[in-house]
């Protein structure tokens, strides 16, 4: 024995050494400014900081859509030209031609927006015309203009009919109907939700919004691809709805013909707004600028359909969540100059005496409201405050502690060797050291959930310690080495098979529940479990063999 | 003091026959699955879903009024239900899903009249998909643990026996909270999936020790019986104490759901696990293993011998 190396300079010791010092930094030493800083770097979650938080789910619809092209150009193309007798003759992988009664233009084709034309004259006054175009475009454009919203073309793999992000509220049977008069349908399965891109999009957008107005740092997480839990301390739920979920998404439309309108720009393209005040003659009116891609949008709409020339006939309309909060035509010198170059700013009117300013008032802050790609809508909210948090985190620490005294107790009952029973509670206590570096080191929060589920983690982890000692000293007295490594590679097959159970039986709550509670308790139990299995137990293992061993020895000689 | 006596132990584990064993888990699951199937009939599920899985709003705050004060006052806001939250002036009120505006309005009251308010919402959509991945997890979840012990042991009896233990065990504490009037709520749910994964401990102790290892039936009984008796004792022991501290049932603490609802269902789960190990477990097994490995002993007697020297 005297010739082995003692146990402290085995590597699984001196790994669960430096882990323990790794985590104590990480969870005590922060850098800033070129400055190191001791402090607490682990992050709490609202339930004990106080504080609300807002679950949100994001609108939207992603399915797989197979339509007919010929029909969907018959469909559109019979309402825009106002002629019920359009006839397809051809349609190609890249084209789709057709014959209308009417006399047309290529100018007025292509300003639909169905892609590039060519026109020639048929025989008895028609009108031959071929679009350059491919079906996943007009099912795109189809599903954009007849459900007045953003659709997103998800590239998908060749042959296969494409896949779309509807972005708006849509439900399976209310998608199919709209398709129905083109021939199309959904291919299952139709999932409610949106692309993890336009997920990060919406929370990125978010947090601009939200950051700016707030003391303390707003956190936005997603959860799932469909939801995003909006933490935001020290703020009161009734401020929190209003910050986070009123401002919506902002759009302005161009009237194509009749009810039918095109997308010209979001809120977000808006880049100021001015006050409301009294322009030409008695009229309230508020003036706003766009960016440089906004003008440029609504510029070539407006030569597009035609609003330049003809502003009467298409108004332009403003929608805050999809209801129409503001709409008027282009006044005539706009549209004139329009025509020529990009405008950035100009006037919404509103009208004459007290109505006016009232409405001036209310478009000004719907100008103002920040622009989302996707409408969300509350799914669960809550606030714990303050004083009520800081109780329930010196609760938690207390119940940890009365916990720990207890569980020594036991153990001390058990085993009655300090040799035994102190490195028993180091090991458990270094694995919550480590389980908490491991939260600071990657983000997670601390919160109830979390905390229960350390809680529970230690409680296997002793468990699982009292495996390993009963292992090694079955039949009373401590083995020889060979006998000692077999026993305890025993105890691990054990330790190993009941590890994992706890994590497969946890893994559902992080792939399927959209809770972040449980998501956050899942986390953090699976992480205590392997620092636990691969760190902290074969040290102890270790540890447990070194003191035994000396123990022996020192009664050893005190028999000599 | 001895922790656990290993004498009564060595004497259970010599003189109890399966029947014996099997016959106080078999009228607990039984009355598990009753209350589980009565729960049912009532209210349509297996156990009482609370707030965070039917939809609506809680608010819980100090006031010196009665409960009935308290529904008596907020009678105008929809489906109000007030209860005693902790000892002293801690109360609940829950109300169904209700129109913003009115929610607003509500919040505004309660924050105006009591102190420390704490609120919690939740879209009625929003819980009832919440109810059917809590429903798909806890079968997944049992799923995936079944799957990982037939891997491990690929023997069928053996396998059975700690699934049967495992799932004793959670009708069990399901069957507890129907009783106590717990409501399912993410802790609950948190605590069942636990108890999933930390229950097979004991059993996969128990299994192991009596398959891999050699040696006289009841001793290798025994010696598992007193390890995972100290395992368990442990785990409860933390338990209880987080139980305490968050019940709300000691004035001076504040009752902390989520905490309460998963060391109430551990618990449970924990003295059913007891039960089930060393009664269910052990019964089906060393009837198993009785069987089995009669007739292979005597060759393998000589065997273990060769190895020992």
């Amino acid at each position: 024995m005297n010739d082995e190396e003692p146990f402290y300079h085995n590597w699984r010791v001196l790994l669960l050494v430096f882990v323990i010092l790794g985590s104590i930094a990480a969870i005590t030493i922060s850098y800033s400014n070129g400055q190191f800083h001791i402090g607490n770097n682990l992050k709490y979650g609202l339930d004990l900081d106080g504080g609300s938080w807002l679950q949100v789910q994001l609108q939207g619809a992603i399915a797989q859509i197979d339509a007919d092209p010929g029909k969907i150009v018959q469909t559109e193309f019979s309402k825009l030209l106002n002629d019920p007798n359009v006839k397809i003759d051809g349609v190609s992988t890249s084209s789709v031609s057709f014959v209308t009664s009417k006399s047309t233009t290529q100018k007025t084709i292509d300003a639909f927006g169905f892609g590039t034309s060519t026109v020639s004259s048929a025989p008895n006054g028609s009108t031959r015309v071929t679009l350059q175009t491919s079906k996943e475009f007009l099912i795109q454009k189809y599903l954009r203009d007849s459900l007045n919203a953003d659709v997103k073309l998800i590239p998908g793999s060749q042959g296969r009919p494409p896949t779309y992000e509807i972005r708006k509220a849509v439900t399976e049977d209310s998608l199919n109907a709209i398709l129905k008069p083109v021939d199309g349908k959904i291919i299952p399965p139709f999932r409610v939700g949106v692309t993890p891109e336009t997920r990060d999009e919406t929370k990125k957008r978010l947090e601009d919004k939200l950051n700016p107005i707030s003391f303390k740092q707003i956190t936005i997480t997603p959860i799932g691809d469909n939801y995003l839990l909006i933490d935001l301390p020290g703020v009161s739920i009734e401020e929190a709805r209003k910050l986070s979920l009123t401002p919506g998404k902002f759009e302005i439309r161009i009237q194509v013909a009749g009810n039918e309108t095109a997308h010209v720009l979001y809120g977000d393209q808006i880049i100021g707004v001015g006050v409301p005040q009294k322009e030409k003659g008695d009229s309230w009116g508020v003036s706003f600028e766009l960016n440089d891609d906004g003008a440029k949008a609504l510029r070539d709409v407006a030569i597009q359909y035609g609003a330049v020339t003809n502003p009467g006939a298409h108004y332009l309309s403003m929608y805050l969540d999809d209801n129409l909060v503001f709409d008027a035509p282009l006044a005539p010198d706009l549209a004139k100059n329009i025509q020529s170059v990009p405008v950035r700013s100009m006037v919404a009117t509103t009208g004459t005496g007290d109505v006016g300013q009232e409405k001036a008032k209310e478009l000004q802050l719907h100008l103002r409201a920040g622009a989302l790609p996707v409408q969300v809508q509350e799914a669960g909210s809550g606030e714990v405050p303050a004083p009520l948090g800081q109780k329930f985190k010196e609760q938690v620490a207390i119940a940890g502690l009365i916990a720990l005294i207890l569980v020594a107790i036991v153990v001390a009952l058990r085993y009655k060797q300090p040799n035994i029973i102190v490195p028993m509670l180091s090991t458990s206590f270094s694995e919550v050291i480590i389980i908490l570096g491991f939260a600071v080191l990657f983000g997670l929060q601390l919160d109830l959930a979390t905390i229960a589920g350390i809680i529970a983690v230690i409680g296997t982890g002793v468990d699982h310690l009292i495996i390993i000692t009963d292992e090694a000293l079955a039949g009373g007295a401590l083995p020889p080495d060979k006998v000692y490594k077999s026993r305890i590679s025993k105890a691990f097959a054990i330790i190993f098979a009941a590890a994992s159970t706890v994590l497969v039986a946890m893994l559902p709550l992080i792939l399927f529940m959209d809770s972040s509670a449980l998501r956050g308790f899942a986390e953090i139990t699976i992480a205590g479990v392997l620092i636990g299995v691969f760190i902290a137990r074969p040290a102890y293992a270790v540890i447990i063999q070194g003191l035994l061993v000396e123990a022996t020895d020192k009664k050893y000689t005190d028999e000599d | 003091m001895d922790l656990i006596s290993e004498k009564a132990i060595e004497a259970y584990v010599k003189n109890f026959t399966l029947k014996q064993m099997l016959i106080i888990p078999v009228i607990l699951l039984l009355l598990s699955l009753s209350i589980l199937a009565y729960t049912t009939y009532r209210t349509g599920a297996p156990v009482e879903l609370g707030m965070e899985f039917k939809g609506g709003t809680a608010v819980i705050f100090d006031s010196a009024k009665t409960p009935d004060q308290l529904k008596e006052e907020f009678l105008k806001y929809p489906g109000v239900e007030v209860r005693q939250y902790s000892v002293g002036d801690r109360k609940i009120m829950e109300f169904s899903p209700m129109d913003p505006s009115l929610k607003d309005e509500l919040v505004n009251k309660v924050k105006s009249e009591f102190t420390n308010v704490e609120i919690r919402d939740m879209g009625e959509q929003f819980s009832k998909s919440l109810q059917s991945q809590a429903v798909r997890a806890i079968v997944i979840s049992f799923v995936f643990m079944a799957a990982v012990i037939f891997i491990i042991y690929r023997t069928f009896v053996p396998s059975i026996a700690v699934v049967v233990s495992a799932f004793a065990d959670i009708a069990f504490a399901a069957a507890m909270t129907d009783v106590f009037g717990i409501l399912l709520s993410l802790g609950t749910v948190a605590a069942l999936l636990m108890l999933i994964g930390y229950s097979v401990d004991t059993d996969i102790l128990l299994t192991t020790r009596l398959l891999r290892r050699k040696g006289d039936l009841n001793t290798k009984t025994k010696d598992a019986m007193v390890t995972g008796l100290t395992m368990t004792t442990t785990a409860l022991a933390a338990l209880v104490a987080m139980f305490f501290v968050s019940s709300g049932l000691i004035t001076s603490f504040t009752r902390i759901d989520i905490i309460r609802d998963i060391s109430i269902v551990l618990i449970f789960g924990l003295i059913a696990d007891m039960i089930n190990t060393w009664m269910t477990n052990v019964g089906i097994l060393r009837w198993y293993i009785e069987k089995t490995q009669k007739p292979v002993k005597r060759i393998e007697k000589p065997k273990k011998k060769g190895q020992r020297a």
